[in-house]
């Protein structure tokens, strides 16, 4: 079926048409009167040819009407739907455009001059390649079926469709599947092109980041039916760590090109005009890695301890820059960041304080660059009034200088003038059977001489669940017991076999060499390097040592914080489950050893180790965009009404959460696309208000904006054939799109038509012959 | 224009002379006087030729010195230059007063102006040669008629004749031609000078009873270019001079099947006439009457001397 570029041209020129009729009429009304005296011969000649007058008369003005139509349709730009399918009755073309909306497409490509107009991103630049399509697309012949769906949306699958697939592959849950498209299937036309167009302005770059893969099979369907006239519009920004070697993609696009969809890769973050970009703008992209309080328990009026990654995604150094900081949403000092040489990464460390106890939000952020997103981090903290240590001894006078429990909770809490936070709790081992060890920081074993089965399921369940256990040795331990019910040839909490108490020999070649020396590890980092005097004044005079035919399997995980002189162990750790177990092979007091005595490295060494251990149980779960939060809730009630307070601007989302087929009570929030502080509160079935702080950060991965060479991308999607284009200078053309143009056949009929009417208009006419000299 | 034709006067020329008798002497003048001789033969000075005898001829005619030499009859023939009655028969009918578009920027000779002209300067050659001349104005009947005259004065009497306003009806030939034929007392030369247009039989038949009565007939066929060439373009109403009716058209569409009609017609006319021993000249108002008069002249004098 024809039809046309500009079809009100044909309402304003066919009327033309009738022209050549109107002159004729007039021209009949116009003539001249001649009185002729040679009538019978004129009249003769109208007898004879009266019919062929009146034919060429009409043919004449037919071919000038035709003249005229046809010039008409030249200029309305007449297509023909080639189609097999609109012969059919189906014109229609599907056009699907997979918007990558990770958050890398807002990278600032281009700043204007006034600060009224917004800057030029990658994002604006697909989104106005859309609207121009989506012009482009009303003037097509034909039904134009347009869907557009946002990566973000469609990386995950449609449960909700799939089991409809189940049921009946031929009717798919359209609604399901079209929640997830920004414009589903909609025919364009010039009364819905506007609503189209604001639901492209709406789009804005979501915080996730680019999963391609997945939202291409998700779209896959919807050319099933197509046969070839459908069009693929994949706008990205190109990323190298997205399409390098993007054998998934490639192997995603397959069933489409196959199927002989014409698929275009669009290029939003390339353009020849990105020559002088950012002129205000660090070039390099600085992006906050990570944020981690890297002490033990958060203890309220402790100081606790930061660490920030940042790395500098560019190909030049970066500038020093401030990292501001905020506590609870309150600017605090920043710290200056040194210039960070390309793809490496700066660790800034900083401190904080927080006067009272529950949740509380550390946030850091980079000044602007090219992509404002990963500029900032923003972590959480639950902060205690205090962390009580179980500590395990059999002595009973614990103020004894030899008493090994003394020595330690000296260390763990020296007292007022320096505040650890921490509560050791002193306790037989009876008490192991008794108390809930989960309440507990870490758990101490001094010198315990054996531990029978009810005491160890207890310990061993405790550090499974990411307990800490550090055990030290000495003259009531008896190594046999350990070695049956705890270490288990391997299988037990214990890290390492024991062979018995020995005396460390004195070293007679090198007398002034120290007894231990400290291993590659954050909690005797205080010991570390060649002339420590603080490791110089350990002496060890007795230890516990290992068997000596042990040793350890690769998976083990064993690792050695402290080595004898004579390279025997001294100090090791295990994991265990979620937690550890640690052994120091001597005593805590000074009995086998001086090392308590006097010396500042025991008590570091000690608070290092139990940070270290804290940190396994309070350890913070890293929330990225788009995972959900799940909040384990008491135990023994069936349902919780919980309400979730989501950022930027804490709209309240009321959630229940339902016990689970294993009987435990969680609550689960799935719209977690918004960075920031989630917030969820609740009661107890005592009637107390819960309330949970958690933070939701960004993959850090996408703020590497290192793009693919174009000449690499074919390499990247081998077999597939596609269209390159820049978003920018892309001018959709429908000159094969489901039609073929017309113009030319009808120029040339045109051609021929003027040539036919000149032909017989000269036929027709009278020429004076050329008067011969 | 070649040189030669230079000496004659273009009609356009011609047309810008109102009064016949100038019209008429103009043409004359640039005619060779004596040109004309009388095709009959008779007594006279002027040796023509010898021809053998036979019997019935006169016996004063025989050359008595051809005998004495060569012992035969020969008989002696002279031209005879006196006693020619020429009779100039107009068709006065309206077909003759047709005025061509052009006329619009070029002045020029209807055809019966053409005609009137044409007879006139015959009758000024035949006078001034002592010749009688006759005239007769007709259409569908003889509406003014001059009687035959040596007179050199007679002159006046046949451009009066000619001048005279006319009735404009449609020819009727063969009435006009069968009354001229019972009227003329003695047999002569009867030039009509008509477009021919009209019942074309009762032209053949009146020529035929012109003939029969021993009259040399010689037919001055007057037509404009246009009817012989039928410019016309653009939307036309054709509307008849003499047989009534209209035609609104497109001429370029007739104009093919027009030529055909008018050719046949021409064909027709030269035929018929020739069939009828008259002599036949198509003459175009566009050419030089002058021109014409020397052609007519010249082919009178090659078709006397042939026959």
């Amino acid at each position: 079926m024809p039809s046309f570029d500009f079809i009100t041209l044909l309402w304003w020129g066919l009327p033309l048409a009738a022209a050549p009729i109107v002159i004729h009429l007039i021209n009949l009304l116009r003539h001249r009167v001649v009185r002729w005296p040679a009538m019978e011969f004129l009249l003769a000649s109208q007898r004879k040819y009266r019919t062929r007058i009146l034919l060429r008369q009409l043919l004449l003005l037919l071919l000038r009407v035709l003249a005229i139509v046809g010039l008409v349709l030249l200029f309305a730009q007449p297509r023909w739907v080639t189609n097999l399918g609109s012969i059919l009755g189906s014109s229609r073309t599907r056009h699907v455009v997979l918007l990558d909306d990770s958050y890398s497409m807002g990278e600032v490509l281009r700043t204007e001059v006034s600060p009224d107009v917004p800057p030029t991103t990658a994002m604006t630049r697909g989104c106005t390649m859309i609207e121009r399509l989506l012009e482009e697309l009303v003037s097509t012949p034909g039904e134009q079926d347009f869907s557009l769906g946002l990566v973000s949306k469609l990386k995950q699958k449609n449960n909700k469709a799939s089991t409809t697939d189940q049921d009946s592959s031929k009717s798919p849950n359209k609604e399901a599947e079209g929640n997830r498209f920004d414009i589903y299937t909609e025919i364009i036309t010039p009364q819905n092109i506007d609503s189209s167009r604001i639901s492209v302005k709406k789009i804005r770059p979501s915080a996730s980041t680019t999963q391609i893969t997945p939202a291409i099979r998700n779209i896959t369907p919807l050319f099933s039916g197509d046969d070839g006239s459908g069009v693929l519009w994949l706008l990205t920004d190109l990323r190298k760590t997205d399409w390098a070697a993007s054998a998934d993609i490639a192997e995603a696009l397959k069933p489409l090109a196959d199927k002989g969809i014409e698929i275009h890769i669009v290029d939003t973050a390339t353009a020849d005009s990105d020559a002088n970009i950012l002129p205000n703008l660090s070039r390099s992209n600085l992006v906050v890695e990570r944020i981690e309080m890297i002490g033990g328990t958060p203890v309220a009026n402790v100081l606790l301890p930061w660490e920030v990654t940042i790395r500098n995604y560019s190909t030049s150094p970066s500038q020093q820059v401030s990292l501001a900081i905020q506590e609870d949403l309150l600017d605090r000092p920043g710290v200056q960041v040194d210039p960070i040489p390309p793809g490496d990464i700066a660790t800034i460390r900083f401190e904080s304080r927080f006067q009272n106890t529950g949740g509380h939000t550390v946030q850091v952020e980079l000044p602007a660059d090219r992509l404002l997103l990963d500029n900032q981090r923003t972590a959480t903290v639950e902060v205690v009034d205090e962390a009580e240590v179980l500590v395990i001894t059999t002595t009973t006078n614990r103020n004894s200088l030899d008493n090994d429990s003394f020595y330690l909770t000296t260390a763990l809490n020296p007292g007022t003038s320096a505040a650890t936070g921490l509560r050791p709790r002193i306790e037989p081992p009876r008490a192991l059977t008794t108390l809930d060890l989960d309440t507990f920081d870490s758990v101490w074993l001094l010198d315990v001489p054996r531990l029978d089965a009810t005491a160890i399921r207890p310990l061993e369940d405790y550090a499974r669940n990411g307990g800490g256990v550090v055990f030290f040795v000495g003259p009531n331990t008896d190594y046999k017991a350990i070695n049956n019910s705890m270490f288990r040839a391997g299988e037990g909490l214990f890290p390492v076999p024991l062979a018995g108490a020995v005396d460390l020999l004195k070293d007679q070649q090198n007398p002034n060499a120290p007894d231990i020396t400290a291993e590659d590890h954050p909690v005797v980092a205080i010991l570390s390097g060649r002339r420590n005097p603080f490791l110089d004044a350990v002496n060890i005079d007795r230890y516990m040592a290992v068997e000596r035919t042990y040793q350890p399997s690769a998976d083990s995980g064993l690792r050695r914080l402290l080595s004898l002189r004579n390279k025997n162990y001294l100090a090791v750790e295990k994991p265990f489950g979620k937690g550890m177990g640690v052994t120091f092979l001597s005593t805590a007091a000074p009995t086998w050893n001086n090392w308590a005595r006097n010396n500042p490295s025991w008590v570091v060494v000690i608070l290092e180790l139990e940070r270290h251990l804290a940190r396994l149980r309070r350890q913070y779960k890293t929330i990225l965009i788009g995972q959900p939060i799940e909040i384990d809730l008491e135990q023994g009630i069936d349902r919780v009404d919980i309400d979730f307070l989501l950022p930027p601007e804490n709209r309240i989302v009321h959630e229940v959460a339902s016990m689970s087929q294993d009987g435990n009570l969680a609550a689960v929030m799935d719209n977690t696309l918004e960075p920031g502080i989630y917030r969820a509160r609740w009661q107890t079935a005592a009637g107390v208000r819960q309330e949970w702080t958690g933070a939701v950060n960004i993959n850090p991965t996408e703020g590497n904006l290192e793009r693919l060479p174009i000449a690499e991308l074919p390499e990247s999607l081998p077999g597939i054939s596609f269209l390159y284009d820049r978003a920018d200078s892309l001018k959709p053309t429908n000159e094969n799109r489901g039609s073929s143009s017309l113009v030319r056949p009808v120029l040339f009929t045109l051609l021929i038509i003027l040539l036919c009417e000149q032909l017989l208009s000269y036929s027709v006419s009278y020429h004076r012959a050329h008067k011969k000299n | 224009m070649t040189p030669a034709s230079k000496q004659y006067l273009p009609p356009e020329v011609l047309a810008r002379i109102g009064r016949l008798d100038l019209r008429a002497r103009a043409v004359v003048e640039g005619v060779l006087t004596g040109m004309h001789k009388s095709p009959y033969k008779g007594n006279s000075v002027e040796f023509l030729q010898h021809r053998e005898y036979t019997r019935g001829d006169d016996l004063r005619r025989v050359d008595w010195k051809v005998w004495g030499r060569q012992d035969r009859f020969y008989v002696k023939e002279y031209e005879n230059e006196t006693n020619l009655r020429l009779f100039l028969l107009v068709d006065g009918s309206s077909s003759m007063d047709y005025i061509p578009p052009r006329f619009d920027q070029l002045p020029g000779l209807t055809k019966y102006d053409y005609a009137a002209t044409l007879a006139t300067s015959l009758a000024w050659l035949g006078l001034s040669q002592g010749d009688a001349v006759g005239a007769s104005i007709f259409d569908e009947q003889v509406r003014t008629s001059v009687p035959a005259r040596t007179n050199r004065s007679h002159l006046s009497s046949l451009i009066a004749g000619l001048e005279k306003p006319r009735q404009k009806h449609c020819s009727d030939f063969h009435a006009v031609l069968r009354n001229l034929a019972e009227n003329l007392p003695r047999r002569g030369l009867v030039i009509i000078f008509s477009d021919l247009f009209g019942e074309r039989e009762a032209l053949y038949k009146g020529l035929q009873v012109l003939r029969q009565r021993g009259h040399d007939v010689a037919i001055c066929h007057v037509l404009d270019d246009d009817e012989l060439d039928f410019p016309f373009e653009g939307p036309t109403r054709f509307e008849g001079l003499e047989l009534g009716g209209e035609i609104s058209c497109n001429p370029r569409a007739l104009r093919d099947g027009y030529l055909q009609a008018m050719e046949q017609f021409l064909g027709e006319v030269r035929h018929r006439s020739a069939a009828s021993q008259c002599d036949y000249q198509l003459v175009r108002t566009s050419q030089a009457v002058d021109k014409t008069l020397v052609n007519f002249l010249s082919r009178r004098s090659k078709t006397r001397g042939r026959s």
